[in-house]
């Protein structure tokens, strides 16, 4: 590859070099680097609003997205995000690959490999998952979600969709509210890294039984003693979550909670914690109301709230493809010289 | 084949390379002068000398005066050979995992000269004819480690119908157990406390509530709540270990000699219980493994630092991500094991219970894995960890970093295990016994890699690792089970 995409240019000469050969989750970001994703998302949108959405950064590289748990909103904007960028995509589905004869990840990420796959996006039900897949891929590794452990994409289109929604772009002192499932969440955890870094005052709000070990986490960083993050919040009590807030964002609930034993009932949830008109009053009157998605509206979020002028989470989706379009350009774009260290082996300390 | 211990160098074992005896032949001579010797049966450790003379322990003499100048616990050490009472070999079902023999082999390496193998095999051992295959496949292995089993308790660890126990007891099992798993009901181990005490034999448990521990991946806590793996909770073995000992105080009414030993405890909380129904006169014993005490779930985020470093000042654990500890990749699966690895407060009181009595014995739950087992996710990978050759390390480390005297160490891998099992021959220092003793060098250490170890399974998170303590010589029974292939170079 020879050529920088135009609009990305600027990339090049920025301060921070871009030295990550994998992006599995967001805790190895030093702010710098995060700040860069966020410049380079911005080129990105630029892209976005011309006429013709393509530029040649990637052309010729080969982008395969591995998703073993179904995702519509993910699978396609990296797939949107690869084709603006000029990449070639394969798309597979383990449901109708040999994954359902029984073939180990290991040997389906080799295989890919051998098929040529340079840059291999994944998503996976098993925490960890993207870490083992970084050992034995010789390329790129972009996480797509994994687990409960982490979504950094999400968390990293959630931070520019609030920067771009907050006066001055500066999260620092801004009350973030994420509410909702957030033990099983990977995006509570991935959003717990990037707004801490980013100085937010964030809190993280449930039912016990799916708040259950956060209060530890908090407590453990209390004192802000992880460098480059700071302390958050964890309660069960809704109003104190969403009282003067500047974000508020919603989780999903999943319906196999109930078998689990962990809430008695949709209903029961929607009554103590749905975000409603009512609750969102507490917050402030400029706040922005955000989901990850896919929504179950009338649970953990009220329809008219969904698409009221507060809600940018259509904003989010749109952002995504931006943000994953500067991640690939990143990871594997025509600058990648500075070849990096294997984060699949190795965790990089400095945060 | 002469030698001579002592601190000043690592003074290699047993004669020359290639002219010493086979593994498996007789020991006709071996002599070493002034190591250190630890005899856990009189309780006696110094400078000292042993010849061995056609298998047997002919000479043990303690040095003093100007003849122990110099000799001292950091060189070369002599010590009864090591007796694991907790170890899966595999054989039959799962050789590609593990045999009898590359078992044995790795356990003589490990400084064992006994161990005790569960019966979670395929089929399971719980009758006659497979406790003669294993007995079989130790013969025929050319091993002399003397290779014991324990029956299931149920038939086909199914947790529904007693096995052949009294077939199982005259075919010559040590103890009952359905390890890796719980014997399934309380009614179950009622019964078989019962019918095992009887047997005057013990029922080994596997202390694990599997309604709490479904579907997790990593002991619940601060790191399975960062790395988003599902939390198996402390009170997953503590609601075990009541319902045991409630059951236990039950039998024992009824019939004296149940006994019970709980295996590798690993949270403060079950080892307290222990401490108190000992002290109230239960007859309940517990062992602690080496992973429990020396490794903690911050090793899963990528932490490697020994849990005694984890370990604040006031007693909490540190926190690996404050610390800046992660220097190793996270989610790696030689991590995975059940029970899993806890908190550095949970090692600390592993070892508190070790070095006050509660626990008996460390035992090793080796549990040998292919890769095909354990390159995967990590909420998909099989647990156990491949530990009956660093043990011994492990335990110098801990002995090393002075948090645990040499002697209890030694005492934890010989005398505590025979205690546990009925009818166990003592293992001391003794003259004119076969001898059965393990030779290392304290002022040396060893590299863990997967060709440094003999066991078929390489799934030990010490990949890599250097571990203080080579051991040079391991006799058992008189004869030789494992050689330091360097002997002999210098």
């Amino acid at each position: 590859m020879t050529t920088v995409a135009p609009a990305a240019s600027g990339a090049g000469t920025d301060a921070v070099a871009w030295h990550h050969r994998h992006l599995i989750d967001v805790d190895v970001l030093t702010w710098p680097e995060i700040e860069l994703i966020m410049r380079t998302t911005e080129q990105m949108k630029g892209i976005l609003a011309r006429p013709i959405r393509k530029v040649p950064a990637l052309n010729g590289r080969r982008v395969t997205t591995l998703f073993y748990e179904a995702s519509t909103r993910t699978r396609v904007s990296f797939e949107s995000a690869a084709r603006n960028l000029s990449a070639d995509v394969v798309s597979v589905a383990p449901a109708t690959s040999s994954v359902t004869k029984g073939e180990s990840l290991v040997d389906t990420i080799r295989t890919l490999e051998a098929l040529g796959a340079e840059i291999l996006v994944m998503r996976h039900s098993v925490s960890g998952a993207p870490y083992l897949a970084a050992e034995i891929f010789s390329g790129h590794v972009l996480n797509g979600g994994d687990g409960w452990h982490a979504h950094p994409t999400q968390a990293l289109l959630d931070l520019y969709t609030m920067r771009e929604n907050v006066p001055g772009g500066d999260l620092r002192g801004k009350k973030v509210a994420i509410v909702g499932d957030i033990l099983h969440s990977r995006v509570a955890r991935s959003n717990i890294w990037s707004l801490t870094a980013a100085g937010a005052d964030l809190w993280l709000c449930g039912p016990a039984t799916l708040l259950r070990g956060f209060d530890r986490w908090a407590s453990a960083w209390s004192g802000g003693a992880v460098p480059g993050h700071g302390k958050f919040n964890v309660t069960s009590d809704i109003d104190a979550a969403l009282r003067d807030a500047d974000v508020v964002m919603g989780l999903r609930i999943q319906r196999e909670r109930m078998q689990g034993g962990l809430l008695p009932s949709l209903r029961e949830y929607a009554a103590m914690y749905q975000l409603n008109a009512e609750r969102i009053s507490l917050a402030r009157p400029e706040a922005i109301v955000m989901h990850p998605g896919p929504m179950n509206e009338g649970v953990e979020i009220a329809p008219d709230i969904a698409i009221s002028g507060r809600s940018v989470i259509l904003d989010q989706v749109s952002n995504g493809v931006a943000v994953r379009m500067a991640l690939l350009y990143l990871l594997a774009g025509s600058h990648e010289a500075a070849q990096p260290g294997h984060e699949g082996a190795h965790i990089e300390t400095a945060r | 084949m002469t030698t001579e211990g002592g601190a000043s160098g690592p003074a290699r074992g047993a004669g020359a390379k290639g002219l010493g005896p086979k593994v498996g032949e007789t020991v006709e001579r071996f002599e070493l002068e002034k190591a250190w010797l630890v005899d856990p049966v009189s309780g006696r450790e110094g400078p000292g000398e042993i010849v061995v003379i056609d298998g047997i322990l002919e000479s043990v003499t303690w040095l003093e005066g100007a003849e122990a100048e110099g000799v001292t616990d950091k060189g070369v050490v002599v010590a009864p050979g090591f007796f694991d009472i907790h170890a899966h070999f595999r054989e039959p079902g799962f050789e590609d995992a593990e045999t009898v023999a590359t078992g044995s082999a790795a356990a003589a390496h490990g400084g064992y000269t006994t161990v005790a193998l569960m019966p979670n095999t395929q089929p399971a051992l719980d009758e006659p004819g497979t406790l003669a295959r294993v007995r079989a496949a130790a013969a025929a292995s050319g091993s002399p480690v003397e290779v014991l089993a324990f029956g299931a308790v149920s038939a086909g660890r199914g947790g529904e119908q007693l096995s052949a126990m009294g077939e199982l007891a005259d075919a010559g099992v040590i103890g009952y157990s359905d390890d890796g798993a719980p014997v399934k009901t309380p009614k179950l181990l009622r019964s078989a406390l019962l019918y095992a005490g009887m047997l005057g034999l013990p029922i080994v448990e596997h202390a694990e509530d599997l309604e709490l521990t479904a579907g997790t991946e990593a002991h619940e806590g601060y790191v399975a709540s960062v790395m988003g793996l599902a939390g198996w909770p402390t009170a997953g073995e503590v609601s075990a270990v009541s319902r045991d000992l409630a059951v236990l105080a039950d039998a024992l009414g009824d019939q004296p000699g149940a006994r019970l030993h709980l295996t590798h405890l690993s949270t403060a909380p079950a080892l307290d219980l222990v401490r108190r129904a000992r002290a109230a006169g239960l007859p309940v014993t517990c062992d602690v493994t080496p992973h429990h005490l020396a490794f903690t779930d911050e090793w899963i985020a990528g932490a490697r630092r020994w849990a005694w470093d984890a370990l604040a000042a006031d007693g909490t654990s540190r926190d690996p991500w404050i610390d800046g500890a992660l220097t190793a990749g996270p989610f790696n699966t030689s991590l995975r094991v059940n029970p899993p690895l806890a908190s550095a407060v949970d090692a600390a009181a592993c070892l508190a219970a070790l070095v006050d009595g509660t626990a008996s014995a460390v035992a090793t739950d080796h549990a040998p894995h292919t890769i095909v087992d354990k390159e995967v996710e990590f909420g998909k990978a099989s647990n156990g960890i491949s530990g009956i050759e660093t043990a011994l390390g492990v335990l110098l480390a801990l002995v090393d970093a002075g948090r645990l005297p040499l002697a209890r160490a030694i005492a934890a891998l010989t005398t505590g295990p025979a205690t546990v099992i009925a009818g166990s021959r003592a293992r001391g220092l003794t003259e004119g016994a076969a001898a059965d003793l393990v030779v290392f060098d304290r002022a040396d250490s060893w590299q863990v890699t997967p060709e440094s170890l003999l066991s078929k399974g390489k799934n030990s998170p010490l990949i890599g690792r250097e571990l203080p303590g080579r051991v040079l010589l391991t006799i058992a029974g008189g004869r030789l089970g494992y050689e330091d292939p360097s002997a002999g170079d210098e």
